[in-house]
């Protein structure tokens, strides 16, 4: 128990506080990926995250100056991060008890964590009706039979400041994200030691994420479309294809939805999640399959442990296709952006 | 249809029973065994451990905040001078002592005093100072009554004498708490503790991060200083990466 | 004119109470040619039995007595004190006075549901049947008018009364008050023949329903040990009549919010608070004049005259007193017990009562 310690602060890019400093040289530059890591350590809860993009009102007044929010931002002396990643092993597998968005094998992997006890808690995203992302806390594997809690949502999500409740209160603690959010929380790791109570990071194939309201008018305008209506959305060989209550499909080629990127993605190399325990997404497996990038000893005893119990069945991975799609993401987000 | 079934009774018994009851009114007619307390000339002779208003001592006081946040009515109100004390707002207060239990230094105590009248709401919020001391009414009572019950019989017994209202304070046992910090890595470094510290224990002071030889950056450092730290809790409370609590410093 | 007025001095004067105390000052007023008019009237014995004693007089005096006296005992019995501040000195004994002023000075709300006329009427109306006995009921030689059925009388008016009481309750127009009377006139069937049958039993006994015939044949043994029986019912139905603790149905305080009065304040709720009691009075004198010996009591020459309607009202008031420690003690009873109680061994006693009073009227005779 110590009485006198030290904590370092960041160095100043302008004569603001700190916060000013990453919305000059973050938000305002439009790096910012909304994480919000910066809103889940910031000791006074001033910043905003949600469907709109960060901010921290009143921040001349009510920033602390204590430099957090910098140490934590992915985008901070931005490097981007690319390729397939380091990994111990790749496979395609679709869990034998869940329904997910393809083989539920980030539904699986969570289960069979909480059963093994490797974590006590577990951040998900779930949907309410009008599609808008909600922050569930998972603590048995029973939780996880909710089709409105599995399966990809498609829009940015406070999964971090969640993540940061679960850690002050639970030793041990998982949650999925996009593999902006996975860096940030290694990030956080590094920077403030009680985040080493994260055990279980689970990154997603992701090539970019929207704001809830623009994909919802979006999907109203061109197509027509009602997310109400629907029952499923999924991103399958450049179409991004929504699935209605009545049964018809809704087919928008993915290039239409330029518009309605956030420019934070458009800065984004990283396809594979390459922080993560593991990665999972439907790129490189069949139909119905996931293909599961096991990347830490953690998640290789994870999936040792499905494998034992015959939780999932396994398929070969076609890994090809997953290189090429990071090449791909190389290619269309250059780093430094062209103007 | 539901018959009931008429109550069996002894006719000799009833009447027997009757005059019981005939003979212990009688009784009481002629030499009552009342047990009326005539308030407000005489009152009722009130044990140490009474409820009664709550008398406050400003030496103790370490502003801890613990009598305000426990008062189920909202009664208390902290008052800022030199440091924060607790005013009591008597239109709300229940008397049910809670802060006077949680006080860790025993500022906080009762008194026998139960029947203040004040002249209006606004009065009823009595501020730290004017809690320090029992509040000065005219009595009119010259005797006390006391009850002695032995199963059924009740008696009184009036005395002339009066006890006296103010309670000497019952001693706390005071367990040193001193702040200190359980995780140093885990410091956001955002000096919430340094602001809320009422004793102002908690000193920030500018300094260069080094590892080894090499100095690697600018930084802080918080010092925790023990002869001013109270164990009053409010830092601890205040860290939003919950690293700070309070250690027993063993007598 | 003259001629009416020495007529009325010369009845009056004719018909004199004659007390030995206050003779000398009586013989003093005669002279005085004006006052000697007002003293002739206030001692002639109709006057005096009716007005003064056993009549309204005494019975405002023992209004004021008997409330006190009731809270005062009640209050000790149980522990308490009763009232207390209005004289501390006296503890307390004019409560009643301030009652009774208090009750001329509040408000008197007629509610727009009520039947005004009835409603303000009423327990002016319910006074007729209280105090008409007075005027046939005699105590010693004073009495306000003859009669040899005084008693039959007595009970004819006193079974009058709850029909003004059912009355009041059904002009309130209210639910409380609608209960109240349902319960009053129930009471009403409960008592009414036992009580006939037990003084009618007493008639017999005496052979006769005039009062001075009555007490004349208690010279020896009062009517409580001829038949005890008839006491016995009769004390029962006195209960049950002015709805008393243990027979309080229609004024039940925590069942029915005051029975068939609820509605009232101001003065006409001290004029039906005393009805129940003046009630009491008149039973109970009746119940003196049967049971108890009258009149009959150790002669004071001092008194002459007064002797009579003195001994009446002390032994009212001990009656009375009496059935106050009754109220302190019991419980109230179930309205179906009470009828019970009045239909199966109230009837039977009384028929008893009945059997008895022919037997010993006979041999007393």
């Amino acid at each position: 128990m110590a009485r006198e310690w030290q904590f370092a602060l960041p160095e100043k890019k302008h004569e603001k506080k700190y916060f000013g400093n990453l919305k000059a040289e973050v938000i305002d530059a439009g790096l910012c990926c909304h994480c919000a890591a910066c809103a889940s350590v910031c000791p006074v809860n001033g910043i905003t995250a949600g469907d709109a993009p960060i901010d921290f009102p009143n921040w001349i007044k009510e920033c602390v100056d204590c430099g957090a929010c910098i140490k934590v931002c992915p985008r901070w002396d931005y490097t981007p991060k690319s390729g397939l990643g380091e990994y111990i092993e790749v496979t395609a597998a679709r869990s034998k008890r869940f329904v997910g968005q393809d083989g539920a094998m980030v539904t699986e992997f969570t289960a069979s964590a909480l059963e093994m006890g490797l974590i006590e808690r577990a951040i998900f995203v779930a949907r309410d009706s009008n599609w808008r992302t909600r922050i569930v806390t998972i603590r048995t594997p029973e939780q996880l039979y909710d089709r409105k809690i599995t399966g990809t949502k498609y829009s940015y999500a406070d999964v971090l400041p969640a993540l940061k409740d679960a850690v002050l209160k639970s030793e041990a603690v998982g949650f999925v994200g996009t593999p902006c959010m996975v860096t940030a929380v290694r990030k956080m790791q590094q920077a403030f030691k009680k985040f080493e109570r994260v055990k279980l990071a689970i990154g997603l194939f992701c090539t970019e994420n929207f704001y809830h309201h623009d994909l919802y008018n979006f999907l109203l305008e061109k197509a027509n479309a009602d997310l109400r209506n629907a029952i499923k959305t999924d991103i399958k060989k450049g179409k991004f294809i929504v699935e209605m209550k009545d049964g018809s499909r809704v087919r928008i080629p993915v290039k239409d939805f330029e518009e309605i990127i956030p420019s934070g993605c458009k800065v984004c190399q990283d396809f594979a999640a390459v922080d993560s325990d593991v990665s999972v997404g439907s790129v490189g497996s069949a139909n119905g399959f996931s293909t599961v990038m096991v990347r830490t000893e953690v998640a290789k005893s994870i999936l040792e442990y499905i494998r034992e119990k015959d939780y999932a069945e396994f398929q070969e991975p076609k890994l090809e296709v997953v290189q090429k799609l990071c090449d791909h993401k190389i290619k269309i987000h250059p780093w430094p952006p062209e103007k | 249809m539901i018959r009931l079934s008429k109550v069996k009774t002894d006719p000799v018994e009833n009447l027997k029973r009757h005059a019981e009851a005939i003979g212990e009114a009688v009784k009481q007619a002629i030499k009552p065994d009342r047990i009326t307390v005539e308030y407000p000339r005489e009152r009722r002779r009130y044990p140490e451990c009474f409820r009664g208003f709550i008398v406050f001592d400003k030496e103790k006081c370490i502003s801890c905040f613990r009598c305000a946040q426990i008062c189920p009515a909202n009664a208390i109100q902290m008052e800022y001078f030199d440091k924060a004390y607790p005013g009591i707002d008597y239109a709300k207060c229940i008397f049910c002592h809670f802060c006077v239990d949680s006080c860790p230094t025993g500022a906080l105590n009762t008194s026998k005093v139960h029947d203040v009248a004040f002249k209006s709401m606004d009065e009823m919020r009595l501020s730290a100072r004017q809690i320090t001391r029992v509040p000065e009414i005219v009595r009119e009572e010259k005797q006390t009554v006391e009850y002695y019950v032995d199963r059924n019989v009740w008696k009184l017994v009036r005395r002339r004498e009066l006890d006296r209202l103010e309670v000497p304070p019952k001693p706390v046992k005071v367990r040193e708490r001193k702040a200190a910090c359980t995780e140093p890595e885990s410091c956001l470094g955002c000096r919430l503790c340094a602001n809320v510290c009422p004793q102002n224990a908690i000193k920030v002071e500018k300094c260069e991060v080094s590892i080894g030889e090499e100095v690697t950056g600018t930084g802080c450092v918080l010092q925790i200083q023990t002869d001013l730290c109270t164990g009053c809790g409010l830092c601890v409370r205040q860290c939003p990466m919950q690293i700070l609590t309070l250690e027993e410093v063993g007598e | 004119m003259m001629d009416v007025v020495s007529y009325l001095y010369e009845t009056f004067s004719s018909n004199m109470m004659d007390i030995p105390l206050i003779a000398p000052i009586v013989d003093f007023l005669t002279k005085i040619p004006l006052i000697n008019f007002i003293v002739a009237l206030i001692l002639w014995k109709p006057f005096f039995a009716v007005i003064i004693m056993p009549g309204l007089g005494v019975m405002t005096l023992y209004l004021l007595y008997i409330v006190w006296y009731e809270r005062k005992l009640t209050a000790r019995v149980q522990w308490r004190v009763g009232p207390l501040e209005v004289a501390r000195p006296i503890r307390g004994a004019i409560q009643t006075l301030a009652d009774g002023i208090r009750y001329f000075f509040q408000e008197a709300i007629v509610h727009r549901e009520a039947h005004r006329p009835y409603y303000v009427q009423l327990p002016i109306l319910a006074f007729i049947p209280v105090l008409l006995p007075i005027m046939f009921i005699p105590a010693g030689s004073a009495v306000g008018i003859y009669t040899p059925y005084s008693i039959q009388l007595t009970v004819t008016f006193i079974a009058l009364i709850p029909i003004t009481i059912v009355a009041i309750g059904w002009a309130s127009n209210s639910r409380f008050a609608y209960i109240g009377s349902v319960r009053e006139a129930f009471m009403y069937f409960a008592y009414e023949v036992p009580f006939i049958i037990a003084v009618i039993s007493m008639i017999f006994l005496y052979s006769s329903g005039d009062a001075y015939v009555a007490v004349e044949k208690q010279s020896a043994i009062p009517g409580a040990l001829l038949n005890p029986i008839a006491f016995v019912v009769y004390i029962i139905a006195m209960l049950m009549a002015t709805s008393r603790l243990p027979f309080e149905i229609p004024e039940a305080d925590q069942e029915i919010a005051f029975g068939p009065f609820v509605e009232y304040s101001g003065i006409l709720f001290g004029l039906v608070m005393v009805l129940a009691y003046e009630k009491l009075y008149i039973m109970t004198l009746l119940f003196t004049i049967l049971f108890l010996g009258g009149w009959s009591g150790p002669y004071c020459p001092l008194l002459g005259d007064l002797n009579g309607p003195l001994w009446m009202f002390i032994k009212t008031i001990v009656v009375i007193s009496i059935l106050v420690i009754v109220r302190s003690i019991y419980a109230r009873y179930r309205l179906d017990q009470a009828l019970r109680i009045g239909w199966t061994s109230m009837l039977a006693l009384s028929i008893a009562a009945l059997v008895v009073g022919g037997v010993i009227g006979v041999w007393l005779s």
